[in-house]
């Protein structure tokens, strides 16, 4: 447990600092750029206002959880292992007294906090903007509660996935694009059970079966599985391919090249 | 004396590549010079012992303990590699305090330990930087510190002297030598002999995977000064210089190159040639430009020895 603490605080300060965070900071407050947008708009324009939450609602949807949590989830969870060995840093880590499976919950860990914080503040500042006449309205808060929930458990699992990925496979980051915008946004619509092998059946579960939005479509699924269902899914995937990197990276012997 | 690393029948493999060969060795306390030509096998061999690669056969064990995953075991052992690579935007003080972090030391601990080495290799002053604005040199010692903050009794060290000036190599010889005197166990690779020379007498001679020739550097000495050895002298007078060696019995060619300008003289007795040259530049009134030796280097040596 000390260990995966150490490695923990070891790669927050870093990641803090790096290009690469940055980066995604500013990718993740695109929608709150846009929150401006639509709200200046509204006061400015003579059509009908629509309501700040129905906006809201579309933008986690289509932003932050068909895309946003995808390419975060990918581009952190494939580098717990690959930056190490890319960089050639990764023998810095290994000739410490920490295991290596403390070095993958470690990283893990850090990321997926990161992540969570950069999404987590997005979605709230794109709240405030896209709802501030009706800030007095304490559902909306259940709303937002709720789906920033849905959306650090989607990192979770995601970030785990791609972190066993990451440890597998050299060229991670071209499966992970296919998995995510094809495999993800594909298999999801289709009828039957087949959709329940993708992560975000999971994800959809957990929120409103209905819509009225104008991305709704993006919500249809044939047989959505119970709340319990999904969030137990969701962190047995986790779990799962967590444990998976875990143990290859203890075994697998990565050879940095000269 | 009991021996702190064991290989036995050690070797691996790069797919068909030969890293290295049925190698067994036993390293005791003191220093151990790892001397090879580039891609003679020596970062493969370190790799081994530090546990980041598996031996496709044989055993390597430190303290009679087993490498491979075994972590526990890196409490006593610092490591230098030799690749330039580190956590770029880190501070140097960052970066040995988070890797101390690691060895589970308290807070107060970390921050002397720290201090301690970052001093010892005279980065205090640069210690909040980050490491992307560090020369080379500031860099190489770097890697040494975070190989000695945690005072390891085991410090391992791929090439430690590259890239340093000659000031920052007699510093950290001289404090190779320190640990050696307090009875740790250094390890040190090299492709320069008289890096190693300057450090220890206990060599070990790699080539091409295999172990070549182990033990006293004064034996590793004879069969290299039994060597040819051409050196390359441009100097305001070349062809008076000439003359002068022509006489001399430990020269057996003399002769220009025209492309450089250069007088070229090879002798077989590399010690005789260089404590007489002073003598005759100052005698004769020749100003020096350039001394250089086109076949100073290990490799050429090995491939003398093996032609041999």
């Amino acid at each position: 447990m000390r260990s995966v603490k150490d490695v923990i605080s070891f790669f927050f300060v870093l990641t803090k600092k790096v290009r690469k965070t940055k980066i995604f900071f500013f990718l993740s407050f695109l929608p709150v750029f846009m929150a401006f947008i639509v709200k200046f708009s509204q006061i400015f324009s003579l059509s009908r206002n629509i309501e700040g939450i129905y906006i809201f609602n579309n933008m986690i949807m289509a932003f932050y959880m068909q895309f946003l949590i995808l390419i975060l989830a990918l581009f952190y969870g494939t580098s717990v292992s690959s930056e190490e060995l890319e960089g050639k840093t990764l023998t810095y880590l290994t000739t410490r007294p920490v295991s290596k499976s403390a070095i993958i919950i470690g990283k893990y860990i850090s990321y997926t906090v990161l992540t969570i914080i950069m999404t987590t503040l997005g979605v709230v500042f794109s709240f405030l903007v896209l709802n501030l006449n009706d800030l007095h309205e304490l559902y909306l808060y259940k709303i937002l509660l709720r789906d920033v929930a849905v959306l650090g458990l989607g990192l979770m699992c995601y970030t785990a996935f791609f972190t066993f990925v990451g440890t597998i496979l050299k060229r991670s980051i071209m499966f992970g694009l296919i998995f995510s915008f094809g495999w993800e946004n594909v298999i999801q619509y289709f009828p039957g059970s087949t959709q329940k092998f993708t992560i975000v059946h999971y994800l959809k579960s957990l929120l409103p079966s209905s819509s009225t939005g104008r991305f709704s479509f993006l919500l249809f699924r044939l047989e959505p599985s119970s709340t319990g269902i999904a969030i137990f899914m969701l962190v047995l995937i986790s779990t799962v391919f967590l444990a998976l990197a875990c143990l290859l990276f203890t075994f697998k012997e990565y050879i940095l090249e000269d | 004396m009991t021996a702190v690393i064991q290989t036995q029948k050690l070797s691996k493999w790069y797919g068909n590549v030969l890293g290295l060969s049925d190698v067994t060795l036993q390293i005791e306390p003191g220093i151990t010079g790892l001397l090879g030509p580039n891609g003679a096998g020596k970062s493969t061999f370190l790799k081994l012992i530090t546990g980041q690669i598996k031996p496709n056969i044989g055993k390597v064990s430190i303290n009679g303990q087993r490498v491979w995953n075994n972590y526990s075991l890196f409490s006593q052992v610092g490591f230098c590699p030799e690749q330039d690579s580190f956590y770029e935007e880190m501070t140097g003080w960052q970066f040995v305090t988070n890797l101390l972090k690691l060895h589970h030391f308290r807070p107060d601990e970390i921050e002397n330990k720290a201090e301690k080495a970052l001093e010892i290799v005279e980065l205090s002053n640069d210690k909040d930087r980050v490491i992307r604005s560090y020369s080379r040199g500031m860099r190489q010692r770097l890697k040494f510190a975070q190989a000695i903050a945690h005072d390891p009794n085991i410090i391992i060290l791929d090439e430690p002297l590259n890239g340093l000036d000659p000031l920052g190599r007699r510093k950290i010889i001289r404090l190779i030598k320190e640990y050696k005197s307090e009875g740790r166990t250094i390890v040190v690779s090299s492709h320069v002999l008289p890096e190693i020379e300057a450090m220890t007498k206990k060599i070990i001679l790699i080539h091409q995977g295999k172990i070549f020739a182990q033990g006293d550097i004064h034996y590793i000495r004879d069969l290299i000064e039994t060597h040819p050895h051409i050196v390359s002298i441009k100097c305001s007078h070349p062809r008076l210089l000439a003359e002068k060696f022509i006489h001399q019995d430990f020269v057996s060619k003399v002769y220009f190159d025209p492309k450089k300008n250069a007088l070229l003289v090879e002798t077989n007795n590399r010690d005789t040639f260089f404590a007489l040259l002073p003598s005759l530049f100052v005698e004769n009134k020749i100003d020096v430009e350039e001394i250089t030796s086109p076949d100073d280097n290990l490799q050429a040596v090995f491939d003398y020895l093996i032609g041999k």
